[in-house]
C-alpha cells in the first residue's frame, strides 16, 4: 500500500530537476494547483484531528473500568456485551459479503463478456445499491427479515441487512482491483497452462489484495459505525445475541445511552472505544494484507 | 441597526450571566420578581425565538402540545396539533439538551427526569418545575407514565406488573425522580413465575423501567426481560400485535390504542419547559408557552 | 476434473453476480409493493409537489423534503468532494511516505467514526459558529440549517472520497506519470493533466458514492438539520430532508402515514436511481 508514494516522491524529484528546462505549461497555474491540494489536505487534515481531539478529550475521562464489567446493568452501563456484538456482527456481515462481492467482481472482471447486457444489469444494480440509505436498508430489514422471516430483531436480521449495504462497497473496490491487475499477469499464467480458475486464484486474487482489503476496510468502518439500519433490525437489548437475539454494536450502544441525556459522558467514552476498535481492525487487515502479498 | 443593538444586549447579558457580578444581576433580580407575581415579564434576551419540538410520534410532544393547548379541536371535532411549521425538530431528549445549552436563544421541553444543569428549567404559571410541584398540583405539565399489556397479563408479565405497582417498585420511581401513583402499596412477593418478558415503547420511560426490570430481576431470577426501547406510539402498536407483551407510553393511550389495550399508569412526570441559563427569564405562563409553539410570538422581546 | 471445477466455479461466480440483483429487486418489490399504494390514494401530484407535510391531518405533501435533499446534497457535494479529490491527490502524489503511514490511517478511522458522533459534534460546533457567523452579517438565527448540514456532511462524504478517489488515481499505470515528467511535464501538471484525467472513471464513482451517502445520511442530518417541513431557499434557514422524515416518524407511524413513509424512501430510491442514471450516461458520454 505504501509502494507507490515512494515511487511518487521520488519521480517528483525527477520533475523538479526538469522543471528548468521546460515547458509551456503556466508556473502560476502549477504554483495555484500545489496551493489548492497542500490546502485541501491541510484542511481535511485538521478537521480530523478536530474531530477525534473533540472525541478523545470527551470520552477518555470517563472511561472507566466498570464500563468494561461482563453485564450491562442501568447502573454501570457496560458497553463490553456491545464491543462482543459488535464483533460478532462485523464478522457475521463480512462472511456473508465478502465472497458474494468478490466472486462478483471476480465474474464481472474475469469471466463475463465486457460490455454484456447482463453486466451492465449488474453494474446498475449495484450502482443502484450503492446509493441507497442505510434508514432504508433498515426499512427493508425490518420489512423482510424480522417480519416477513419471523426473525424477529436480531444478529442475523442485523448482519443480513448490514451485509446486503456493504455488498456494493465490497464489489467496486474489488472490481478496481482487479482491473488494476495487468493483463500481462494473465497473459503468462494462461501461457503457462494455468486454467482460468487457476490464474484467479493463484495470479489475479493475490495481486488485488491490498485493493480488496481496502474495501472490506471501509465495510468494516460501515458496519461499525452504522445505527439507522440496525435500530429497526437487531433491536437494541444490552446482551451478547445468540443468532437470533436481539443485540446492541457500540454505535447503537452510543444511540441508546446518549438518547435521554443521561449518560452522556459514558456515551463518548463508548465514541473512545468504538475508535480503539475501529483502529484495531484496521491495523488488523493491514497485517492481514501485508501477509497474503508476501505470499 | 435594531438587530445589532438587541445582539450586543445580549451579549452583556451573556456577561453578565457568566461573571454573575453587579449591576446585571441586581436587574434580573428585579426582572424574577416582576414575573413571580403575573408570571409574565419581559425576556432576558431578545430575538428571535428559536423553537424546539420533538417530532410527532413522541409521548413527551404528544403531552405537551395537549397540555398547553397547541393541540386545539378543529370545526370537525379532529385535534390538530398547530406547532409552528418553523418550529426544529428534535427526535431525541440529548438533542433537545443540546440545542437548548447551545443557544441562548431557544426554548424547548423534556422529561422532568432527563432535566440537568446545562439548561434552565422555567417556572410555569408561578411553579417551580420539581417532582414535589408536580405532585400536588401545582405545576401543571404533568403526563403519566403509562404501560399497556393486551388484555389481562399472564404469568411472569403479571408479576412483574404487581412488582411495579407494589412498595418496592414505586420505591424506584420516586428515587429515579418521577412521582409515584400509589403512596400506600403493599410490599412485593413473587410469585416464581418463569418465563421471557418483552418489553418496548417510550425511551422516557425505559431508564426508569431498566432500573425497575433489574430490580425485579434481584427479587424474582427466573423471569428474563428484554427492554427495547423505540417511542411511545411504537410501544402500543407492539402491544396491540404482539410483538412486547408490556408497551410503554410516556403519554395518555389514544382512543383506539385505549379500545385494544389495557393501560395502567405506573408514575407521573413533569414536563420541564427549559431555556439557556444565559436567559434571564424566569417563569412562562402556559399562554405564552401556547402562543411561542404556535408561532404567535415569534421574538423573545415580544413577550412582555 | 479439472474442467468440472471450471465450470463450478463459473457457475457460483454467475451466482454470486446475480446475488446483487436479487437484493435490489427484493428491495424494489418491498418499497413500491408498500409505497406505491399510498402515492396513489394521496394522488401523484399531491404527494410529490404538497408543500404541506401534516401526517396528523392525513396531508402529506413532500416536495420540502426533497427540496431539502437535494439542496442539503448539492451543499456537501459542493464542499466535500473538491477537498476530498485534492486531498487525495495529495495523499497519492504529495505525501512523503512517513506521514503517509500516519494520515492513512486516520482517513479510515474518520469513516468508522458513527454518524452520531458527527451529529454531536456538529450541535456542538458546526451550529453555533454557523450561528455566529450569520450573527456578524447581522442575521439573527438558530444556526439549525442547510448550511450546517452540508458542511457536516462535507466532512462525513470525505472518507469515502478519498478513499475511492485514492484508490483509483493509484491504479493508474505510474509510467503515464513517467512519460509526461519525461515530456517535460511539471509534477503538477502530470498529475492534473494526465493522472486524474485517467483515473476519471474512479474519480466518478467516488462522486457517486458520495453523493449516496450525503443524500441517505440520517441520524447526523436529523441533529444539525432543523427538520421543518417547509420550503425554503434560504441556506441560513432549517429544512427536513427526506431520511430525517422517515426516521423521526417510521418508528411509530400507522396505516396511511406509514404507507406514505415507505412511498418516501420511494421517492428516496427514485432519486438515487435518476443520480446513477445521468452520472452513468455522462461517463458514457466522456468514454466515447
Amino acid at each position: 500500500m505504501t509502494g507507490p508514494a515512494t515511487l511518487g516522491t521520488a519521480a517528483r524529484r525527477g520533475a523538479e530537476t526538469k522543471t528548468t528546462m521546460r515547458s509551456t505549461y503556466g508556473r502560476g497555474r502549477a504554483k495555484l494547483q500545489k496551493g489548492l491540494v497542500y490546502g485541501a489536505a491541510f484542511l481535511t487534515f485538521a478537521v480530523l484531528l478536530f474531530l477525534i481531539g473533540y472525541i478523545l478529550i470527551s470520552g477518555i475521562p470517563h472511561l472507566k473500568s466498570s464500563l468494561f464489567a461482563l453485564q450491562y446493568t442501568s447502573e454501570n452501563v457496560s458497553m463490553l456485551p456491545a464491543m462482543i456484538t459488535t464483533v460478532e456482527m462485523t464478522v457475521l456481515a463480512l462472511l456473508l459479503a465478502v465472497p458474494f462481492g468478490l466472486f462478483t467482481a471476480v465474474y464481472l472482471n474475469e469471466y463475463a463478456a465486457r460490455g454484456s447486457r447482463l453486466v451492465r444489469v449488474i453494474r446498475i444494480t449495484t450502482e443502484t445499491l450503492s446509493g441507497i440509505p442505510s434508514i432504508v436498508f433498515g426499512l427493508f430489514g425490518m420489512l423482510f427479515f424480522v417480519t416477513r422471516l419471523h426473525w424477529g430483531y436480531s444478529l442475523l436480521a442485523g448482519a443480513m441487512t448490514l451485509a446486503i449495504m456493504i455488498l456494493p462497497l465490497i464489489m467496486r473496490t474489488a472490481e478496481e482491483a482487479l482491473m488494476a491487475v495487468p493483463d500481462s499477469f494473465r497473459e503468462a499464467s494462461f501461457g503457462l497452462g494455468a486454467g482460468r480458475l487457476r490464474t484467479v486464484f493463484r495470479i489475479v486474487l493475490p495481486s488485488a489484495m491490498p485493493g480488496i482489503l481496502s474495501g472490506v476496510i471501509l465495510g468494516i468502518g460501515r458496519i461499525v459505525g452504522e445505527t439507522a439500519a440496525l435500530i429497526f433490525t437487531a433491536g437494541t437489548m444490552a446482551q451478547i445475541p445468540g443468532l437470533l437475539q436481539s443485540g446492541r454494536t457500540l454505535a447503537i450502544h452510543m444511540y441508546v445511552l446518549s438518547g435521554e441525556g443521561l449518560h452522556m459522558n459514558e456515551a463518548y467514552a463508548t465514541a473512545v472505544v468504538l475508535l480503539v476498535v475501529v483502529l484495531l481492525m484496521n491495523t488488523l487487515s493491514a497485517l492481514v494484507a501485508k501477509k497474503l502479498t508476501k505470499k | 441597526m435594531k438587530k445589532s443593538v438587541s445582539l450586543l444586549l445580549s451579549g452583556l447579558l451573556l456577561c453578565g450571566a457568566l461573571t454573575g457580578c453587579g449591576s446585571s444581576n441586581d436587574d434580573s433580580y428585579g426582572a424574577d420578581g416582576a414575573q413571580a407575581e403575573g408570571g409574565e415579564a419581559a425576556a432576558g434576551v431578545s430575538g428571535a425565538i428559536t423553537v424546539i419540538s420533538r417530532e410527532d410520534g413522541s409521548g413527551t410532544r404528544g403531552a405537551f402540545v395537549e397540555l398547553t393547548g397547541v393541540e386545539e379541536k378543529n370545526d370537525a371535532g379532529e385535534k390538530i396539533d398547530n406547532t409552528t411549521a418553523d418550529a426544529e425538530i428534535a427526535n431525541k431528549t440529548s438533542v433537545v439538551l443540546t440545542s437548548v445549552a447551545g443557544n441562548e436563544k431557544a426554548i424547548g421541553y423534556i422529561s422532568l427526569g432527563a432535566l440537568n444543569d446545562t439548561v434552565k428549567a422555567l417556572k410555569v404559571d408561578g411553579a417551580e418545575a420539581t417532582p414535589e410541584h408536580v405532585k400536588d398540583g401545582s405545576y401543571t405539565l404533568a403526563r403519566p407514565f403509562n404501560v399497556a399489556t393486551k388484555g389481562q397479563p399472564t404469568g411472569a408479565a403479571a408479576d412483574f406488573m404487581a412488582f411495579i405497582m407494589s412498595a418496592e417498585g414505586q420505591q424506584i420511581i420516586e428515587d429515579e425522580g418521577y412521582i409515584k401513583v400509589n403512596d400506600a402499596a403493599e410490599s412485593f412477593k413473587t410469585d416464581g413465575s418463569s418465563g421471557q418478558i418483552a418489553v418496548g415503547g417510550s425511551s422516557s420511560v425505559s431508564p426508569v423501567m431498566e432500573k425497575l426490570a433489574e430490580a425485579y430481576r434481584a427479587a424474582n431470577p427466573n423471569a428474563k426481560i428484554e427492554l427495547q426501547e423505540s417511542d411511545s406510539t411504537s410501544g402500543m402498536t407492539g402491544a396491540m400485535d404482539g410483538t412486547f407483551d408490556i408497551g410503554m407510553a410516556s403519554r395518555e393511550l389514544k382512543e383506539e390504542e385505549a379500545a385494544a389495550l389495557t393501560g395502567t399508569a405506573i408514575a407521573m412526570d413533569g414536563i420541564a419547559v427549559i431555556v439557556n441559563p444565559a436567559n434571564t427569564l424566569e417563569g412562562l405562563s402556559i399562554d405564552q408557552i401556547k402562543s411561542i409553539y404556535i408561532g404567535d410570538v415569534t421574538d423573545w422581546g415580544d413577550l412582555a | 476434473m479439472k474442467n468440472f471445477w471450471e465450470k463450478l466455479m463459473h457457475g457460483v461466480f454467475f451466482v454470486c453476480a446475480l446475488a446483487s440483483i436479487f437484493a435490489v429487486v427484493m428491495i424494489c418489490i418491498f418499497l413500491f409493493a408498500n409505497g406505491i399504494p399510498a402515492i396513489r390514494e394521496i394522488g401523484v401530484l399531491d404527494f410529490l409537489t404538497g408543500t404541506k407535510w401534516k401526517p396528523g391531518n392525513d396531508i402529506y405533501g413532500i416536495l420540502p423534503m426533497i427540496v431539502g435533499s437535494i439542496y442539503i446534497t448539492a451543499g456537501a457535494i459542493l464542499i466535500g468532494v473538491p477537498v476530498g479529490l485534492l486531498t487525495a491527490v495529495f495523499m497519492a502524489f504529495y505525501c512523503p511516505q512517513r506521514a503517509y503511514r500516519l494520515l492513512k490511517p486516520c482517513t479510515e478511522l474518520l469513516a468508522g467514526i458513527p454518524s452520531i458522533v458527527y451529529g454531536f459534534f456538529g450541535m456542538i460546533v458546526i451550529v453555533p459558529a454557523v450561528r455566529e457567523a450569520a450573527a456578524l452579517f447581522g442575521a439573527d438565527i438558530s444556526g439549525s440549517s442547510i448550511l450546517s448540514a452540508s458542511i457536516l456532511l462535507g466532512v462525513m462524504i470525505l472518507p469515502t472520497v478519498i478513499g475511492v478517489a485514492e484508490s483509483a488515481l493509484r491504479a493508474v499505470p505510474q509510467n503515464y506519470y513517467e512519460g509526461a515528467v519525461a515530456m517535460g511535464a511539471t509534477h503538477e501538471r502530470a498529475v492534473f493533466s494526465v493522472m486524474l484525467p485517467a483515473a476519471k472513471s474512479g474519480v466518478l464513482a467516488s462522486i457517486v458514492l458520495g453523493v449516496g451517502r450525503a443524500i441517505g445520511e440520517t441520524m447526523a442530518v436529523v441533529m444539525v438539520a432543523g427538520n421543518q417541513p417547509r420550503l425554503t431557499g434560504n441556506v441560513l434557514k432549517g429544512i427536513r430532508t427526506l431520511t430525517a422524515n422517515i426516521v423521526q416518524e417510521m418508528g411509530y407511524a400507522t396505516g396511511l402515514h406509514r404507507e406514505a413513509l415507505i412511498a418516501t424512501g420511494c421517492v428516496l430510491f427514485v432519486f438515487i436511481l435518476l443520480i446513477n442514471l445521468t452520472f452513468s450516461v455522462l461517463k458514457r458520454r466522456k468514454d466515447a
